[in-house]
């Protein structure tokens, strides 16, 4: 039981989807103009993620190791499209929002690499945690991303206003250049806060890249490969 | 051998479910998308154009040459139309519903249903200080001010602006076009 809800709260710091493993820059920078695309693209991840880490862990035995990918694959795409199928039948105006990056889903890294780097490897349960834990991770993510540069670049968070009337709204944070400032700003806050964290543990600072490189798929390559050196 | 059958097998049999599921998925959803494209997307731009109609424009839809036209009726009477037309604006087509007024031979307003704009800036073509020109505006000098009309673009969104208005002048020769049909294709009831 104590592994499940390790798996699940890695997802939520140690190893959070686009601030400290950086993966799935894509749609976190692309949708988060609003709180509620940011949280709309999170929800229908988190759906995708769990299903296709549920699925993919349940057929690991199966899978020829050959055609893992091509098999992964399909089963995310078929995810995705059913995911698009229910979104334009039951919440239209969140997909007109959404548009492209709900087909997008497809090629996120977070879907691809939680299967090749855990479900893959794992029981159903701890799969499923983790996917959970991971799209969790991933749509409270957006969802700040999102109610940050709403805020300070509408005046509003999920559509109600929030700031005072005098407030003069910084356009630009909702368009694309936007994005990147306020990933940079949470992304540098976050290593800030981790070492201050570990400094007052004792512990040396811990690098960003470790959370990177803790989730990767090839790791053994990269210790084969420092071992050589 | 028997590897590369496995792989084949497994791989088919994973293509096949994924495809009866889709199938399936896709049938059961269909009906309601449909419904939910002609409420979201033309709705409320159709009822903020056709007010104080009392029948189901959307439900009374015809098509006229090759444009899905939405009629108003008060009391059973044909008093206006609607319908939806393109023009480029900054990035990518607006998508802008107009309503005519029959009697009066003139617009009732005008509503975008479509648009990829920029976000604070080119968006501002849908807010009231905007549309509100088109209110009962006539059926000539559909232009910006720049260019000899009489509607004021928005302050920093001239591409925007010009994009609402080229729809809304396509709508306008669309409708001098099928004026002579309309009566016909919804007699009174």
């Amino acid at each position: 039981m104590s592994s499940i809800k390790k798996e699940f709260l890695k997802g939520l710091w140690d190893e959070l989807p686009p601030f400290r493993v950086v993966l799935g820059l894509c749609p976190t920078l692309a949708v988060t103009s609003t709180a509620e695309n940011g949280f709309g693209m999170g929800v229908a991840v988190l759906f995708v993620l769990t299903l296709s880490n549920a699925i993919i862990s349940a057929m690991r035995k199966i899978i020829p190791a050959k055609v893992r990918i091509a098999c992964f694959i399909v089963i995310a795409a078929s995810l995705v499209v059913a995911v698009e199928l229910l979104m334009q039948a039951y919440t239209y105006s969140l997909y007109q929002k959404l548009g492209i990056f709900v087909p997008l889903i497809v090629v996120n890294c977070i879907i691809l690499g939680r299967a090749e780097a855990f479900a893959s490897k794992n029981p159903v349960l701890p799969s499923i945690a983790d996917g959970l834990g991971m799209g969790l991770g991933f749509t409270l993510s957006l969802t700040i991303l999102g109610a940050l540069r709403e805020g300070l670049g509408s005046g509003t968070v999920f559509g109600v206003p929030v700031v005072w009337e005098t407030f003069r709204p910084a356009h630009f944070l909702v368009m694309a250049p936007g994005a990147f400032v306020c990933l940079g700003v949470i992304l540098a806050g976050m290593n800030a806060l981790n070492r201050h964290l570990s400094r007052r543990k004792g512990e040396p600072a811990a690098e960003p890249q470790n959370a990177a490189c803790a989730s990767c798929a090839s790791c053994n390559l990269c210790i084969t490969a420092k071992r050589e050196e | 051998m028997r590897e590369i059958v496995n792989m084949i097998v497994v791989l088919s049999l994973i293509c096949a479910a994924s495809g009866t599921l889709l199938v399936n998925l896709k049938q059961a959803t269909r009906e309601r998308i449909e419904q939910q494209v002609l409420v979201n997307v033309q709705g409320p731009a159709l009822m903020a154009v056709l007010e104080g109609c009392d029948n189901d424009p959307i439900a009374e839809r015809r098509t006229v040459g090759g444009v899905t036209v939405f009629p108003a009726r008060r009391e059973g009477r044909l008093v206006g139309v609607a319908f939806e037309t393109f023009a480029s604006g900054y990035s990518g087509d607006i998508g802008v519903m107009t309503g005519f007024d029959l009697g009066a031979d003139r617009l009732i307003g005008i509503g975008v249903t479509t648009q990829t704009e920029t976000p604070g800036v080119g968006t501002r073509i849908m807010k009231p200080a905007f549309l509100k020109q088109f209110r009962g505006h006539g059926l000539d000098a559909m232009a910006l001010s720049s260019r000899d009309g009489d509607i004021d673009a928005v302050a920093g969104a001239t591409f925007s602006s010009s994009g609402a208005v080229d729809a809304v002048r396509k709508a306008l020769d669309v409708y001098r076009d099928i004026k002579p049909q309309i009566a016909d294709l919804w007699p009174a009831s």
